[in-house]
C-alpha cells in the first residue's frame, strides 16, 4: 500500500502538475492570513506588561523558529523515504529545502538577538537553546556546502541522508533544551499538553502568523523542489515537453 | 517490504539509535556543565573557588533593591536560598524586583560581585490592564 | 481585539523606543522571504529559457 502511493505521487512529473495546480491557492491564501496576521500582531494588540513594545518580535520570531525545526524533520522524513524506496522526488526534496531551512534559522538566530537587547540586555549568550539552534543553522549550511562539492549526484544524495538522520537528534534537544537544562531563554509559551501561558488577544495573531508563515515557507519549498526538479532531470523527454 | 528495503530499514534505525545513544551519553556526561547559571541552591552545596567566574540565576527578591550611587545591591533567590549581589553598571529595562534575573561575577566570602547582570523573562505574556487584574 | 494599540502613527513607529528593534527584525524577515521567492522564480525562469533553446 505505502509502495503503491509512493510510486504514484513519487513521479517527479505528476507531483508537478498536482502542485501547479494548488500553488497559486496556498501561496495566496497564506500571504493574506500571514499580512493580516502580523498587522494585526504588530500594530493591533496590547503590549505586554513586562517587555512593553518589543515582545512584538514574536510575531516574526517564533514562526521562524518553528519553520526551521519543521523543515528539518520534513527533510528526515524524506531522507527515510529515499533511503529505503529509493524515490528520486524525495532526494530532490532534501537539496531543496536545506537553504529554506537555513534562511528560517538565520532569521530565527537574528530576530532573537535583536530581541535580547531590549529585553535580557544581551545580544548574545552561549545557552542551551541559542547554541543547539547555531548548530542547527551550520548543520543546515554543512549539508548544502557538501552536496554542492560533489559531482556525482547520487553519492551526494545518499551521503546527504544519512547525515540528515545522524543530526536529527538536534532537533529534540533544542526543543527540550529550555526544560532539561538552566537557559536564558524562557520556556515554551504554547505547548501540546499545557494551556498557552500568553493571553488569548496576543495569541490568534500568533497563530495565524504561524499559519501564513508556515504557508509561505511550503510555497518556496515548492518552487526550490521545482527548480531541483529541472536542473535535475532536465536531460529527460517530460521536462521538455512540459517546458 | 521487500527484503532489501526491509534491510535498510533497519540500518536507518540503527543510525539512528546509535547516534541518539551518542548524543545522549554526551550530554549526559556534560550534565550540569550544560546548564546556563547555577541557581542559589546548587551553589550552597558545591564549592567553587573564588577566583571561577560563574553565572548566578533567580529572583531578585521583592525589597531588596538598594541602590548607592552607581552601585546595585540586591538579593538573587529561588525561594529556598539567598545570595546577596552586588554590582556596578547600568541594569537591563526588565530588571525588576519579583522577575527573573542572571549574574556574571565572582563569588566571595558570601557576597556576589557581578560585573554582568542580565535580565530573564517568563513565557507568560498579557496586556498590562489584565495582569493588574490578576494581581488582586 | 482590534484596537490600533498606537496614539499615532508617529508613534506607531517609535514603540516607546523598542521601535528600532522590531522594524529591524520585520524588514530583515520581508527582505529575506522576498528574496527566496524571488530568486527561485528567476532561477526556474533562466532555466525553462536555457531547455527552450536546447530543444
Amino acid at each position: 500500500m505505502i509502495k503503491r502511493f509512493i510510486h504514484q505521487f513519487a513521479s517527479p512529473k505528476t507531483y508537478l502538475f498536482q502542485v501547479n495546480k494548488i500553488y497559486r491557492y496556498i501561496f495566496y491564501i497564506s500571504l493574506i492570513i500571514y499580512l493580516f496576521s502580523l498587522t494585526w500582531g504588530l500594530l493591533f494588540t496590547p503590549e505586554d506588561f513586562v517587555q512593553g513594545n518589543s515582545y512584538r518580535i514574536i510575531y516574526l520570531h517564533v514562526p521562524a523558529s518553528f519553520m526551521s525545526q519543521s523543515l528539518y524533520a520534513i527533510m528526515a522524513i524524506t531522507s527515510i523515504t529515499y533511503l529505503i524506496w529509493r524515490v528520486k522526488l524525495a532526494a530532490y526534496f532534501i537539496i531543496a529545502i536545506a537553504p529554506i531551512g537555513a534562511m528560517t534559522t538565520f532569521i530565527a538566530l537574528i530576530s532573537g538577538s535583536i530581541w535580547g537587547i531590549p529585553t535580557w540586555g544581551t545580544w548574545w549568550q552561549w545557552d542551551a537553546r541559542i547554541t543547539s539552534t547555531l548548530i542547527l543553522f551550520i548543520m543546515y549550511l554543512g549539508l548544502i556546502s557538501l552536496h554542492n562539492s560533489f559531482s556525482n549526484h547520487e553519492k551526494a544524495d545518499k551521503l546527504l541522508s544519512w547525515l540528515v538522520i545522524v543530526g536529527f537528534v538536534n532537533i529534540p534537544i533544542i526543543k527540550k533544551s529550555v526544560d532539561w537544562w538552566s537557559t536564558l531563554h524562557q520556556s515554551a509559551s504554547i505547548t501540546l499538553t499545557d494551556k498557552p501561558s500568553i493571553d488569548p488577544s496576543m495569541l490568534y495573531p500568533l497563530i495565524g502568523c504561524i499559519i501564513g508563515f508556515f504557508g509561505l515557507i511550503i510555497c518556496l519549498v515548492i518552487l526550490s523542489s521545482k527548480y531541483q526538479i529541472f536542473k535535475r532531470e532536465r536531460k529527460k523527454s517530460w521536462v521538455k515537453e512540459y517546458v | 517490504m521487500h527484503p532489501h528495503r526491509r534491510k535498510r530499514l533497519f540500518n536507518i534505525i540503527l543510525v539512528l539509535l546509535f547516534s541518539t545513544s551518542g548524543i545522549g551519553l554526551i550530554l549526559y556526561s556534560l550534565n550540569t556543565n550544560l546548564d546556563y547559571f547555577f541557581t542559589p541552591t546548587e551553589l550552597t552545596n558545591i564549592n567553587i573557588p573564588e577566583d571561577k567566574r560563574i553565572k548566578i540565576g533567580g529572583m531578585v527578591l521583592e525589597n531588596s533593591v538598594v541602590r548607592e550611587q552607581s552601585k546595585v545591591i540586591f538579593t538573587v533567590t529561588d525561594y529556598k536560598n539567598y545570595i546577596e549581589v552586588v554590582y556596578e553598571g547600568i541594569v537591563p529595562d526588565l530588571f525588576k524586583e519579583g522577575s527573573g534575573v542572571v549574574a556574571l561575577g565572582f563569588m566571595q566570602n558570601e557576597t556576589f560581585y557581578a560585573q554582568e547582570v542580565l535580565a530573564k523573562h517568563d513565557e507568560n505574556y498579557m496586556p498590562p490592564n489584565l495582569s493588574i487584574n490578576n494581581d488582586n | 481585539m482590534f484596537e490600533f494599540a498606537f496614539s499615532s502613527v508617529r508613534e506607531a513607529i517609535y514603540m516607546n523606543g523598542h521601535g528600532v528593534y522590531v522594524w529591524t527584525v520585520f524588514l530583515i524577515v520581508i527582505t529575506n522571504i522576498t528574496y527566496f521567492f524571488i530568486n527561485y522564480k528567476n532561477k526556474i525562469n533562466k532555466i525553462k529559457k536555457k531547455l527552450d533553446a536546447s530543444s
